[in-house]
């Protein structure tokens, strides 16, 4: 890395510049553009040079935000929750571990209607043993929080301006994951957007404040006459919000040229009617995989929550999907299927396609071309939904032998 | 050796890869995201994932196609074409050539010859490219750093980015006259670098990536694990997780034990968090102190905290002597 990895930052963007930079920094650098009123995090492995780099561009006057230094993630949260039900534009980063040490405050931000926004550097959570390394974490515990997954660094960094702008429109707090280390520290080319873009997209609306002259109790406790009101109303609220990322993804597009779905598919017209539906850094692995293996297609979840179910109906039935590979890089021990599979199987619960379960790439194990070609073979002789829906790939049985692969 | 023009046509369908083996600090990660700054198409480059240290050996990768779909995956490189190595001290720690396919180049900072190269490597059949980098940086630089010269050997084999397209990389990336002389420095590189040619090149539309080499088979597996995440210290100790960790290389200070001080009250033994304090059983049946495993000793200092006797002292470790990213 150069040694002032945020300099672009550090003067206005006039114009788009072509470059290229790890995806942290990338993230730092749109949320920077975002111009945020707070910024509040606590660093843990692989997400802290988004916070480094944002201490950067505050150090350098580029950036007028409160930096406010916390001693935990459940501090962070804590106060970045309050920050926006303040008014500021807020900001926050964790992974693993530290998501976990947040989740007492994590529902609040939600029933509280908060427009605040966290980068997830995806990591494992530690068991059984520590892992610094890339899983879906953030799939495991779910407090109604908008979620979207980017794939590579250009999208990760136009995530944090996208994020901002569905916490605004929608009014429940967006958290945008990379994978960890796999892009939070890749460098790769991406194209940034001019100050005045980004601000164009992210005017500042704030719908929440708290001043003397007007002042309020949040979160107070209500009886059971009360409480159940409230959550539909959360429930409620919920709806329109995958139309209101829609619709941000189109103000995004007519901004920049970028064109983004909640749901992307790619060559789903194939002769095997099968494709691979998953999300982040893997659908690349996949794309390009597929450069050479033209039989199967692809879909790459972007919006992860609320889940899409809808939009998945249609595809599949548009495109006569007959079976389903799901790749995951979580696993449940107790559920018939892991989280993000639980949520595809609900969606093709009426219209009866095929799918099994592949969980890959925990605590950082590569995916690749070995893992797509035995999915998919595997995947051929499947012709009913009988027995275990799911199964561990790229993982050593013995010294010597690969767990259901034959080599 | 390819020309321009093929190399040119093969990126047009292909994804030419490239790994970068040196020491911490010596700049390879820098040397990677140069090529990814001055190649015309797209590029991408990672390092390895984990903790680096001054000295310890690393890797970074790069994959370059003028097909955007191709460097969009963004697993490890296992099979590159040119494998650049800027300490030739790595050709006996690492092995620089795995999943090289036939053809493939191995360049390397060094005043060897390619045959005894070869004898190091034990693989006749890839192309070899010497240059005395460190030389060329003493006389231009005026120091130790080999990571933008490297890649003039580089672009003299692989024509994946020209002199001009590099040097319009390095005078964005660094200042002053440091930039100047870094391409200086280049363009001698170009012309000094030795070359000896199989007749091969490597084919590039091949993935020729060894099955399920991310999976570390020969590690024990889940059948072989007694209880995950959990391993005894005084039994045969098998080969996984924190073993294989050298956390001694994050450490800042050198622990020193005094024998002579030291009483035996196994304190620091019961406190450190690695297991970095060694024992052994004596005569007498009983277990006694007998040093510090500086291998994993990650310099904490619970043990120089705890031991009631000063029997624990601390030095500053000494980085390696070449280094530093050019500023
Ligand atoms: S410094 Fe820490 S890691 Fe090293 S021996 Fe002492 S207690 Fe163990
Ligand atoms: S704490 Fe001090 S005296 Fe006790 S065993 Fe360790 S070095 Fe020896």
């Amino acid at each position: 890395m150069s040694i002032e990895p945020m300099k672009l930052f550090f003067k206005p963007i006039k114009e788009p510049i072509k470059t290229a930079m790890i995806g942290n920094y990338a993230v730092a650098g749109g949320v920077t553009q975002t111009d945020p009123d707070v910024i509040c995090a606590f660093p843990i492995t692989p997400q802290t040079q988004s916070v480094e780099g944002l201490s950067d561009v505050v150090h350098q006057g580029r950036l007028k935000a409160a930096f406010v230094n916390v001693e935990s993630e459940l501090a962070a949260m804590s106060y970045s929750t309050a920050a926006c039900a303040a008014g500021a534009r807020t900001f926050t980063a964790t992974a693993s571990q530290g998501y976990l040490l947040m989740a007492e405050a994590l529902p609040m931000a939600v029933g509280w209607r908060v427009p605040l926004t966290m980068m997830i550097s995806a990591r494992a959570f530690n068991a059984p043993n520590l892992s610094i390394w890339n899983s879906w974490e953030y799939t495991l515990i779910d407090f109604g929080w908008n979620c979207i997954v980017s794939e590579n660094v250009q999208e990760t960094y136009d995530a944090a301006i996208l994020s901002v702008m569905i916490s605004e429109d929608s009014l429940f707090p967006t958290m945008f994951v990379h994978d960890g280390f796999i892009i939070s520290h890749s460098v790769q080319q991406l194209t940034l957007i001019p100050d005045e873009v980004v601000l164009n997209l992210t005017p500042k609306k704030p719908r929440h404040h708290i001043t003397p002259e007007h002042p309020g109790t949040w979160g107070g406790i209500v009886t059971p006459d009360y409480f159940m009101e409230g959550r539909l109303g959360l429930d409620i609220a919920k709806k329109p919000v995958l139309g209101q990322i829609e619709d941000v993804f189109k103000r995004f597009k007519k901004a920049t040229g970028r064109e983004y779905n909640s749901i992307e598919s790619y060559n789903l017209d194939n002769p095997s009617k099968t494709a691979f539906i998953t999300m982040g850094s893997v659908c690349g692995n996949i794309i390009s995989w597929m450069t050479k293996n033209k039989d199967i297609g692809l879909i790459k979840m972007r919006t992860y929550r609320p889940f899409p179910y809808e939009e998945l109906q249609k595809i599949v039935q548009e495109h006569d999907i007959e079976k389903l590979i799901i790749l995951e890089k979580s696993d449940s021990l107790n559920n018939l299927l892991p989280p993000f599979a639980t949520s595809i199987a609900t969606a093709l619960y009426p219209l009866g396609t095929l799918f099994r379960t592949f969980i890959v790439g925990l605590g950082g194990r590569d995916v690749t071309k070995d893992e797509f070609d035995v999915a998919k073979k595997k995947m051929q002789s499947i012709t009913d939904m009988k027995g275990q829906l799911y199964q561990y790939l790229g993982v050593r049985e013995t010294k010597n032998k690969m767990h259901g692969v034959d080599i | 050796m390819l020309t321009p023009e093929q190399v040119k046509n093969i990126l047009k369908e292909n994804c030419i890869n490239l790994r970068f083996h040196a020491r911490g600090g010596q700049g390879g990660v820098t040397a990677s995201n140069l090529c990814v700054e001055a190649f015309y198409g797209y590029g991408v480059c990672q390092p390895r994932f984990g903790a680096e240290r001054m000295g310890s050996p690393t890797e970074s990768y790069v994959r370059l196609s003028a097909d955007y779909n191709l460097v969009r995956d963004n697993s490890a490189v296992y099979a590159p074409h040119f494998v650049s190595v800027l300490d030739p001290s790595l050709l006996t720690e690492v092995d620089v050539t795995a999943g090289v396919p036939h053809g493939g180049w191995l360049i390397v900072n060094t005043t060897m010859n390619q045959l005894e190269i070869q004898d190091i490597v034990k693989r006749k059949d890839l192309n070899i490219a010497t240059i005395d980098a460190t030389r060329i940086a003493f006389d231009i630089l005026g120091r130790n750093i080999t990571n933008t010269i490297i890649l003039g050997a580089l672009v003299r084999v692989s024509h994946l980015v020209t002199l001009d397209e590099l040097a319009d990389a390095i005078l964005k990336r660094f200042k002053g006259a440091i930039a100047g002389k870094n391409v200086e420095a280049i363009k001698q590189a170009i012309e000094e670098t030795c070359l000896y040619e199989t007749g091969n090149d490597p084919d590039f539309s091949e993935n020729t990536k060894v099955p399920y080499q991310q999976v570390s088979l020969g590690l024990p597996g889940y059948q072989e694990l007694d209880i995950a995440g959990v391993w005894y210290c005084d039994e045969d100790v098998i080969e996984v997780g924190s073993d294989q960790v050298i956390t001694g290389s994050w450490g800042e200070y050198d622990m020193i034990w005094d024998e002579e001080k030291c009483t035996d009250c196994a304190q620091c033994w019961f406190i450190c968090p690695d297991f970095a304090i060694l024992r052994k059983k004596g005569e007498d049946g009983l277990w006694h102190m007998s040093g510090i495993d500086t291998i994993h000793c990650k310099s904490c200092q619970n043990c120089l905290e705890i031991c009631p006797v000063q029997a624990i002292s601390k030095k500053l470790k000494q980085s390696p002597a070449s280094c530093a990213t050019p500023e």
